[in-house]
């Protein structure tokens, strides 16, 4: 049975179609990521999916009820993890009282001092939270989320704002506790913390899913053409090439090819009879952040696309 | 699946609920006093005023109301203080603060009840009005001899009547005010021109300008309403045409803050 299923999901405000007939599953088990553009109906369905926010249209269950039922809304909450987007800690009590506290509400909890060790947050234990970096907070933030030991934890762009190395960490502990059967979903607009750890992402922008799917299949990423690239030696006719290149300065050369291993072939077979070396070669599909940029419908030319998504 | 929504629909959890309520309270209290300055405004300011009136106004009497001294005035009036400041000042900001950090969204996200937290909020901000309560009392006892009234009845009602209707009124600013950064001084304003035209600093004459404007306010019917009890005017020490405005005005803020509460920071807009 599906962790969460959604169905003809609708929301707006006022004349805005805030989530336009969204439809998705995420299986138990599974680390499903929203990815979008800010604005593009990520919080509105996970608020959805909370029971924070009533929805207009649609069906939708989590854990097999429905989030807008309010009878079983404190089962589900006993259930239920979630981290949001703005770092929300109380500033004067310590890391362990915070937590101590919060795991109270839960009927089964887990162990605040291992909760502690998750996050990496030992030697800050007794630590006032306003004495933290805004990094530790931050972690204590989604150990508030794990504490109740939920078979779901909902994250809201749990990585906005850290520093690589503390993204690292966090998908370490994403990765982790999804390795113990948790149920994660996750927004970002990070394409590299999709790939990192989505089972299966959708992509959403202006309130509808343009694509779902594995991060490697996703957008029909896995049939579309590859781009061959190394470059030639000095002196090396590249006007003799078996296949139709691009040459660039310095013998750098590109094959656009939908048949890579073809074209592969030919090539090496080509360099191998005139003992040719091709330098620093490689072979790459569309990234999954050219794919984004396609399906969330801007696509400006590489250096336009990074500026877009910051 | 009828027989699992059963399973997992919502029942009273009796004792262990009440225990989640202290707990939670317990938290409430740790955290107010964890914050030296939100300690000291609120808790140590009914104390300081009422030494400040005391000291100052010396042996004066008020001709107007049956020749007593004025601290006899003062002391009821900064009782009342107390429990405003606790339950409107301080609680409308620390609910203003607290959801525009999203950390009541947190906490409703939670399995706490809703009825929980609020009910923790109110029994910490309580004990913080009876404190208040209980230092006025004894400091105006101790170092100016005013004496309790004979009959503390009316005394009790008249202050849980108050904590009832401030605590509404405090809910209900909290809704009005729209982030976090305005808080303080737009709470405080009003409270502190509320207490300037109720007349805290100095009695009212009744039929003066002033008094005539507070009438309509809730501030001046409280003090008024703590003070009839230890200076009975004609003889009754019930103030019930004052008390009986104070929980209009309670009503009115129950009303708004039951409708206006919102749980989510408001600049989220929506």
């Amino acid at each position: 049975m599906a962790a969460v299923s959604v169905n003809g999901l609708r929301k707006s405000y006022g004349a805005v179609r805030a989530v336009d007939d969204v439809s998705f599953d995420v299986e138990r088990g599974e680390v499903f990521a929203l990815l979008g553009p800010n604005g593009a109906g990520k919080t509105t369905t996970i608020e959805i999916l909370e029971g924070f926010r009533a929805r207009d249209g649609g069906t939708v269950e989590v854990l097999g009820v429905d989030p807008g039922e309010r009878r079983t809304q404190r089962w589900l909450r006993d259930r239920l993890g979630v981290v949001l987007q703005e770092l929300a800690v109380e500033p004067y009590l310590t890391v362990r009282q915070v937590l101590t506290r919060n795991a109270g509400f839960y009927p089964s909890p887990r162990p605040v001092s291992e909760v502690i060790d998750l996050i990496g947050l030992p030697e800050k234990a007794s630590a006032r939270v306003k004495t933290l970096s805004g990094g530790q907070q931050r972690r204590l933030d989604v150990g508030l989320g794990i504490v109740g030991n939920p078979e779901l934890l909902i994250l809201d762009e749990p990585t906005t704002g850290l520093d690589p190395k503390a993204r690292r960490t966090s998908w370490d502990l994403i990765r982790r506790l999804a390795s113990e059967g948790t149920t994660v979903i996750l927004t970002t607009h990070y394409m590299d913390e999709a790939e990192a750890l989505a089972d299966t992402v959708a992509v959403i922008a202006r309130g509808k899913i343009v694509a779902s799917g594995s991060p490697a299949s996703i957008g029909g990423r896995d049939s579309s053409a590859a781009t061959i690239r190394f470059r030639l030696p000095d002196g090396a006719a590249s006007d003799k090439l078996p296949v139709p290149a691009t040459v660039g300065e310095g013998g750098a050369v590109e094959v656009r090819t939908d048949e890579e291993l073809r074209t592969l072939g030919a090539l090496t077979d080509w360099a191998r009879e005139r003992d040719i070396k091709l330098g620093g070669l490689t072979v790459t599909r569309s990234s999954l952040e050219d794919i984004y940029l396609q399906l969330t419908g801007s696509e400006p030319s590489r250096s336009e696309g990074q500026e877009a998504i910051r | 699946m009828s027989a699992s929504t059963a399973d997992r629909t919502w029942r009273p959890r009796g004792l262990s609920d009440l225990r989640l309520v202290a707990r939670q309270a317990r938290y409430e209290q740790l955290n107010f006093w964890r914050n030296p300055v939100g300690a000291t405004f609120t808790v140590g300011f009914s104390v300081v005023f009422l030494v400040i009136a005391g000291v100052s106004s010396g042996s004066s009497r008020v001709k107007y109301l049956g020749n007593i001294k004025l601290i006899q005035y003062y002391e009821p009036a900064f009782v009342a203080y107390g429990i405003m400041a606790a339950c409107f000042t301080m609680l409308a900001i620390s609910l203003v603060n607290r959801r525009e950090a999203g950390l009541l969204k947190r906490l409703r996200l939670s399995p706490l009840p809703a009825w929980a937290l609020l009910a923790a909020i109110f029994l910490s901000t309580l004990v913080v009005a009876l404190l208040q309560v209980i230092l006025v009392l004894a400091v105006g006892r101790v170092a100016f001899g005013v004496p309790l009234p004979g009959n503390v009845g009316p005394l009790v009602v008249t202050l849980v009547i108050g904590v009832l209707c401030f605590t509404a009124l405090g809910m209900a600013m909290s809704t009005i005010v729209p982030n976090a950064d305005s808080a303080g001084p737009l709470i405080a304003t009003v409270f502190f021109v509320l207490l300037f035209l109720s007349g805290l600093w100095f009695p009212l004459k009744s039929g003066s300008a002033l008094a005539r404007v507070s009438t309509w306010f809730p501030v001046r019917h409280l003090i008024v309403a703590v003070f009839t009890p230890f200076s009975p005017q004609g003889g009754s020490p019930w103030a019930w045409h004052d008390l009986g405005v104070v929980a209009i005005w309670g009503v009115a803020g129950f009303a708004v803050a039951l409708f206006r509460f919102r749980w989510a920071p408001l600049r989220s807009g929506r």
